[in-house]
């Protein structure tokens, strides 16, 4: 480069600059700010901003409704990462393994919930939950089940679980996609060695499949936890808004509600930092307990 | 010998079972969507999950002018064009300093950019409420489009990099030889050159705001400023007392053509962008 080294700073300026201006002051100013915002109590209007330390903290602590939202994000967290794996691992290696002629209808269908806005998703299943209309107590009824029907989402039990069928649903094309590319790397000798072993293919799965597909699997279990973290409570807002009776809430929903619906903005913030916490231990714990050797064959 | 030819095809048939359940479970859902636009109320009551008696498009004429979908969709387009342009012009330059200038520290704001992806911005929405606010732009399409934009620098500049890494360096250097400044550069080489990491990132970023539903919830507050998701979760909470349900129903199928077009067109392109994106993260 024959550029003298001023004009190559400007130039390094022009590129960087702007984009680092506008990302610190609406992603790393917002972010700090959230932890300072925990230490004080506010309902919005400048004057009545009161530092109170700790006190926020000691709230949260003392908040009844915390340790159940807590524990919502966690079920859909375990339940998503079952559904999701389970399911996407099955129609990952049937589709593989088969040579279906249909598979690129598979996975072009299969993936399309993943584009689909939450608004559009969330609205749809709070309409086949519908206990009136809905496709789910309809169909239950269509078989002679009457006596299983209830008002999904309006039930205290059945609010919670009946939100994980369309995360899953929403969710598990990507997943399968991602593990189809790890399977398409796996190398076929490994399963005609397995097979002159005399491995049954279920055998094969676990010894050979498993081992090999760990980065991917171990990346989509990580990403799932992540999302779900982060924003399960969108799909919460749109299908109960956190009710009934809270039977719902998870801990972003709670947020939300604390700060834009009560305006107690400082226990917001505490919220939010807690869910900053949170997402980040159960990440870097999860990251070391799903690190294997790397196998080679 | 014919029998385990027999067992293999039954066994090929067996495992396709839940296959075709689960493509049932993803499409029969959007396409009732779909046939409840054109159905009436009293129809969606009596027949909820048959054929509509015929297809007029009353449903969508009464949601594009009763109940606010036409200007939904405005808000949405504008936030989505002005997001995704946006986001470009400030990912591109920077996505090429990072990939192919030296400089101290490069590798470290690349890290700062690409941790955001893992952060949770819930944290960040309620400073960030107060800060466009003071600036004025709170309840504003256009303050709406910068925080998308910004949103979504992480993962473009994620992909761009990526891409930007397999152009080779030669044309760079065999340019500035000719005496091309390093903006003509970026401009008429780099530029051209990632195009197919550039339509990548578009369609991602449109798809992303065309859908994208809490920080416009959090942000806008008026509702001639409504985006179409916003809009629709209106509709959908009024539905309870009106019983509008075809409307809903009309304004949900109006919020995913755009997207199911999208996707006919570009298909691989976004779910080879998805799969890419969420390996990284």
């Amino acid at each position: 480069m024959v550029t003298t080294k001023k004009q190559k700073y400007l130039f390094l300026a022009f590129c960087l600059v702007p984009t680092f201006l506008l990302f610190a002051v609406f992603t790393l100013y917002p972010m700090i700010s959230g932890l300072y915002f925990s230490f004080f109590s506010w309902s919005g209007a400048a004057a009545n901003r009161e530092f109170v330390g700790i006190d926020n903290y000691i709230r949260l602590f003392n908040d009844g409704i915390i340790p159940r939202t807590i524990l919502h994000d966690y079920f859909l967290v375990v339940t998503k990462v079952l559904g999701i794996m389970v399911l996407a691992m099955y129609f990952a290696v049937a589709i593989m393994q088969l040579k279906l002629k249909e598979a690129p209808f598979y996975r072009i269908i299969f993936f399309f919930p993943n584009i689909m806005s939450v608004v559009v998703i969330g609205i749809l299943w709070t309409f086949i939950y519908n206990p009136n209309l809905g496709l789910v107590n309809s169909a239950l009824e269509a078989v002679g089940l009457e006596n299983l029907t209830r008002p999904w989402l309006g039930s205290e039990t059945w609010a919670l679980p009946s939100l994980v069928l369309p995360s899953i649903w929403a969710g598990i094309g990507l997943f399968m996609l991602m593990l189809m590319g790890g399977i398409a790397t796996i190398s076929k000798s490994y399963y005609e060695a397995a097979e002159l072993d005399g491995a049954t293919e279920w055998q094969q799965f676990w010894k050979v499949t498993v081992p090999l597909l760990w980065p991917q699997i171990k990346v989509s279990i990580l990403y799932i936890v992540i999302t779900t973290l982060n924003g399960s409570f969108i799909i919460v807002q749109i299908m109960t808004g956190g009710g009934p009776n809270n039977s719902t809430h998870v801990m972003g929903s709670y947020l939300y509600q604390q700060a834009f619906e009560q305006y107690n903005f400082g226990y917001g913030a505490t919220i939010g930092v807690m869910i900053l916490v949170i997402s980040l231990v159960t990440v870097l714990v999860l990251a070391r307990l799903l690190k294997r050797e790397k196998v080679q064959y | 010998m014919e029998g385990k030819k027999k067992g293999h095809i039954l066994k090929r048939f067996g495992l396709r079972i839940p296959l075709v359940l689960w493509s049932l479970a993803v499409l029969y859902p959007i396409f009732w969507m779909m046939l409840g636009s054109f159905k009436t109320n009293a129809e969606i009551y009596a027949n909820p999950w048959g054929m509509p008696e015929s297809f007029g498009f009353q449903n969508f004429i009464d949601a594009w002018n009763n109940y606010n979908i036409d200007l939904g969709v405005f808000n949405s387009l504008l936030v989505t064009v002005l997001g995704s342009l946006l986001a470009l012009m400030l990912a591109v330059p920077t996505s090429y300093a990072l990939e192919r200038m030296e400089f101290k520290g490069s590798t470290m704001l690349f890290n700062l950019y690409i941790s955001a992806m893992m952060i949770p911005m819930v944290l960040g929405w309620i400073p960030l409420f107060f800060l466009l606010m003071n600036f004025g732009m709170l309840d504003n399409l256009f303050g709406l489009s910068v925080v998308y934009a910004v949103s979504q620098l992480p993962f473009s500049i994620f992909v761009l990099t990526t891409f930007m890494g397999s152009i080779p360096k030669e044309l760079e250097e065999s340019a500035a030889m000719d005496g091309m400044s390093p903006y003509r550069i970026l401009w008429k080489i780099i530029t051209p050159l990632s195009m197919s990491g550039i339509i990548t990132v578009t369609i991602m970023n449109a798809i992303q705001f065309w859908n994208e539903y809490f920080m416009a919830l959090i942000f806008l507050q008026s509702r001639e400023n409504y985006t179409l998701g916003l809009a629709i979760d209106f509709i959908s909470r009024e539905a309870s007392y009106t019983n509008a349900w075809g409307t809903l129903f009309a304004s949900l199928t109006i919020a995913i053509i755009p997207i199911i077009i999208l996707y006919a067109i570009f298909q691989r392109r976004i779910s080879k962008g998805m799969t890419e994106g969420a390996i990284k993260g």
